[in-house]
């Protein structure tokens, strides 16, 4: 089985109106066993942006403490916060470092990014275990589901959804997809981030 | 043991003098006062930095000398002191520009690549069989963080900004003359002016397109930033440090 | 030295009689109707060996039958499928009703339970009760009725997707109401629409064209809407009362 399938779980983030939105089921498994039903795989990087780590469950936790590592050296030695794309760029470094012995980690990313006259501007990204970025206009998405993210994310996302309808329209796409993986599901965690606030939800769904 | 010139607290560079020097940096510094004068002023919307291109024969082809280089598209460097150092310094101060775009697929802010040339300077003053850098150095860049800024790094490897500076042979004539007329509404245009004036008061022989070089960091517009950070067909940002070229230089010098 | 081969150990080798050669299929039955789709792109690895080769085949007027994994053992099957329909129609003066054909194919796949066809079927129609019926397949004759079903390429873009849409799972109805049964047609075809859209976006062998085939039981409600519809052709064999429409566009070519 490959290595990627091996702990199961997928990530997904996608674009609304002025908004982002990171979801992610929370199955943590060996194999066909299911162990966890609380594994968190999306993490805060700043106030503005979410990274989400499907793959191996060890690398989620190694990458997730190097990039804590090289995040805080960074707004110490620039004396501000790390923007959006500048993270992608650092995820992609980071992982390419290792590109003949890779984390088994395929990263997502949500911000919401600085323009430069002051407002703030949607932002996801994703990257496959060797560094590669894609950095979607509508959505992204990694994982054991992840085609079939794919297929119900094409179906439903449209282009500028309001908040509470970015939120219905993630949390269905991940939600039907993951109860058509074996390895997704056992709950999960969506994170709507605006430019002044972030609403994290956990979804009622199969646990099976 | 202790004598006006360090004695032999002098030779070694990682020995204190019981004064709390280290007599290797002052000599150092000793080093980049003989050098010729370099300013740097900065503007409300830019930098302009400058210095004497002085060639010890007619015969040596000065069109090859750069005193004034670009490291990256946001930052050039400026120095006084020993040639030799300097270029070795703008090749390890590019290569760092290099590395950090390769991390954060963008280039440094002037102060992160300030710091990192300040620390390769700094290694030079507390190790063994090497001696300091024997220049100052003049960094003028922007950043969408702090916008314009200018530092001067010393041979001992500290750092610290500027609004208005000089280094060099002439550089305590130069600073007061720049104290003189430097106020912190100063544009890019008066600035370039002002610096040019500097130069000339203690130039020796005569000030010409060919005998000097001008470095201008300028202030993107609104308009350029909403293009985004790569430009067009090269992939590379916009520039805003560019080396003025002789006919502008000449213009200049003709106001 | 490159190019040469280790000499230790033989390498056995062999024909490999099967190729995959892409394509999706979707069925969806109504209440009193079954929709059947297929997209027409036949590929083999990255190349397109055309960008029209029907997928989906009228059987008779009240049973249509999607074949999709190997083109050339589901050509073949058809045409199998096909013969015994007409030996049964000689044999009993009458179409085989579609649970009928359904039981038959399965018994036609698991004769060839250690060679098989390499198809993933799916056949749609209507029931002798009236009703819209689908019946999808394993490649060896594992059958089951059911209301929606996607296979092929795409299978694991589209399905989650009609789930969402036509089992409504992990939705929830508003307060007092409930979701329905079944669909009308006028809702069902755009889901086919779009769950054929969305695969070619996103799945390299699915594109080019879209066949949908509906199938309607007598006196549907469904006939209306449908020939209001542009491009719209009736395939009907017979006058027994069940009809059968075909119903093309065009997909992304890339």
């Amino acid at each position: 089985m490959s290595i990627m399938d091996h702990n199961g779980g997928s990530v997904i983030a996608m674009v609304g109106k002025d908004c982002v939105a990171i979801a992610s089921d929370l199955r943590l498994g060996d194999r066909a066993l299911s162990i966890s039903s609380n594994f968190q795989r999306i993490f805060p990087i700043t106030d503005r942006i979410y990274v989400g780590l499907p793959g191996l469950g060890t690398d989620v936790a190694t990458l997730r403490e190097r990039f804590r590592f090289r995040v805080n050296m960074y707004t110490i030695k620039e004396e501000r916060e790390i923007e959006p794309e500048t993270f992608a760029h650092l995820v992609s470094s980071t992982l390419y470092e290792h590109r003949f012995g890779p984390y088994f980690i395929e990263p997502v990313m949500a911000g919401m990014s600085k323009t430069p006259s002051g407002g703030y501007k949607p932002f996801i990204a994703a990257t496959d275990l060797i560094g590669c970025l894609n950095f979607a206009k509508d959505f992204v998405v990694a994982g054991t589901a992840s085609s079939k993210l794919y297929g119900v994310a094409e179906g439903l996302w449209e282009p500028d959804l309001e908040p509470e309808d970015l939120f219905e329209t993630i949390s269905q796409t991940l939600l039907n997809a993951a109860d058509r993986d074996a390895f997704s599901g056992w709950g999960a965690i969506v994170h709507i981030i605006t430019k002044d606030k972030i609403i994290t939800r956990t979804l009622k769904g199969r646990m099976d | 043991m202790a004598s006006a010139d360090g004695g032999a607290y002098s030779y070694s560079l990682t020995v204190f003098s019981p004064s709390g020097k280290l007599v290797q940096i002052e000599h150092a510094l000793a080093a980049v006062a003989q050098g010729t004068t370099s300013l740097g002023i900065k503007a409300t919307n830019g930098i302009v930095i400058a210095t004497e291109k002085k060639t010890s024969s007619i015969l040596i082809d000065d069109s090859v000398i750069e005193k004034v280089a670009v490291i990256c598209p946001n930052i050039g460097i400026v120095y006084s002191g020993m040639g030799p150092d300097f270029r070795i310094l703008v090749t390890k101060a590019r290569k760092s520009a290099q590395a950090y775009w390769k991390i954060y697929g963008e280039y440094p802010p002037t102060k992160v690549l300030t710091q990192e040339i300040a620390t390769v300077m700094q290694q030079a003053t507390q190790s063994g069989g090497v001696r300091p850098y024997g220049v100052s150095l003049l960094v003028a860049g922007w950043d969408s963080h702090r916008g314009p800024s200018l530092y001067q790094v010393d041979p001992s490897g500290s750092f610290w900004a500027w609004k208005a500076s000089a280094i060099g042979k002439n550089m305590i004539n130069a600073k007061t003359f720049l104290e003189k007329r430097y106020n912190d509404d100063i544009s890019l245009e008066d600035a370039i002016h002002t610096a040019l004036l500097t130069l000339k008061e203690g130039f020796e022989g005569q000030m010409t397109e060919k005998t000097i070089e001008i470095g201008v960091v300028t202030v993107p517009t609104a308009a350029d930033l909403e293009e985004g950070k790569i430009g067009g067909e090269t992939g590379r940002p916009k520039p805003t440090f560019r080396k003025l070229s002789e006919e502008e230089v000449r213009d200049y010098l003709a106001l | 030295m490159p190019g040469m081969v280790s000499m230790t150990q033989p390498i056995q080798q062999s024909f490999n009689p099967y190729t995959e050669n892409g394509g999706t299929i979707l069925a969806i039955a109504g209440a009193d109707f079954t929709v059947i789709a297929g997209d027409t792109r036949q590929s083999e690895g990255y190349s397109i060996q055309t960008r029209y080769a029907p997928k989906v085949f009228r059987l008779t007027d009240k049973a249509v039958l999607a074949v999709n994994g190997f083109a050339a053992d589901g050509n073949m099957f058809v045409k199998k499928v096909r013969q015994r329909l007409e030996w049964y129609r000689h044999a009993h003066a009458k179409d085989m009703p579609i649970r009928a054909i359904a039981r038959l194919i399965q018994t036609m796949l698991y004769a060839r339970r250690f060679f098989p066809y390499y198809v993933y079927n799916i056949l749609g129609g209507i029931e002798e009760d009236g009703t819209g019926a689908v019946y999808s397949f394993d490649p060896v004759g594992s059958y089951e009725r059911e209301a929606c079903r996607a296979a092929g390429a795409a299978q694991s873009l589209v399905q989650p997707f009609l789930d969402n849409q036509i089992y409504f799972k992990n939705q929830t109805p508003a307060a007092g109401t409930a979701f329905p049964k079944h669909l009308p047609l006028s809702t069902v075809l755009p889901l086919v629409i779009d769950s054929f859209t969305s695969a070619t976006e996103r799945h390299i062998e699915v594109g080019d064209g879209l066949e949908i085939y509906v199938v309607l039981a007598r006196n549907s409600t469904a006939l209306a809407g449908l020939q209001s519809l542009r491009g719209v052709q009736e395939v009907t064999g017979t006058n027994d009362g069940e009809r059968v429409f075909v119903i093309r566009r065009d997909l992304k070519k890339d």
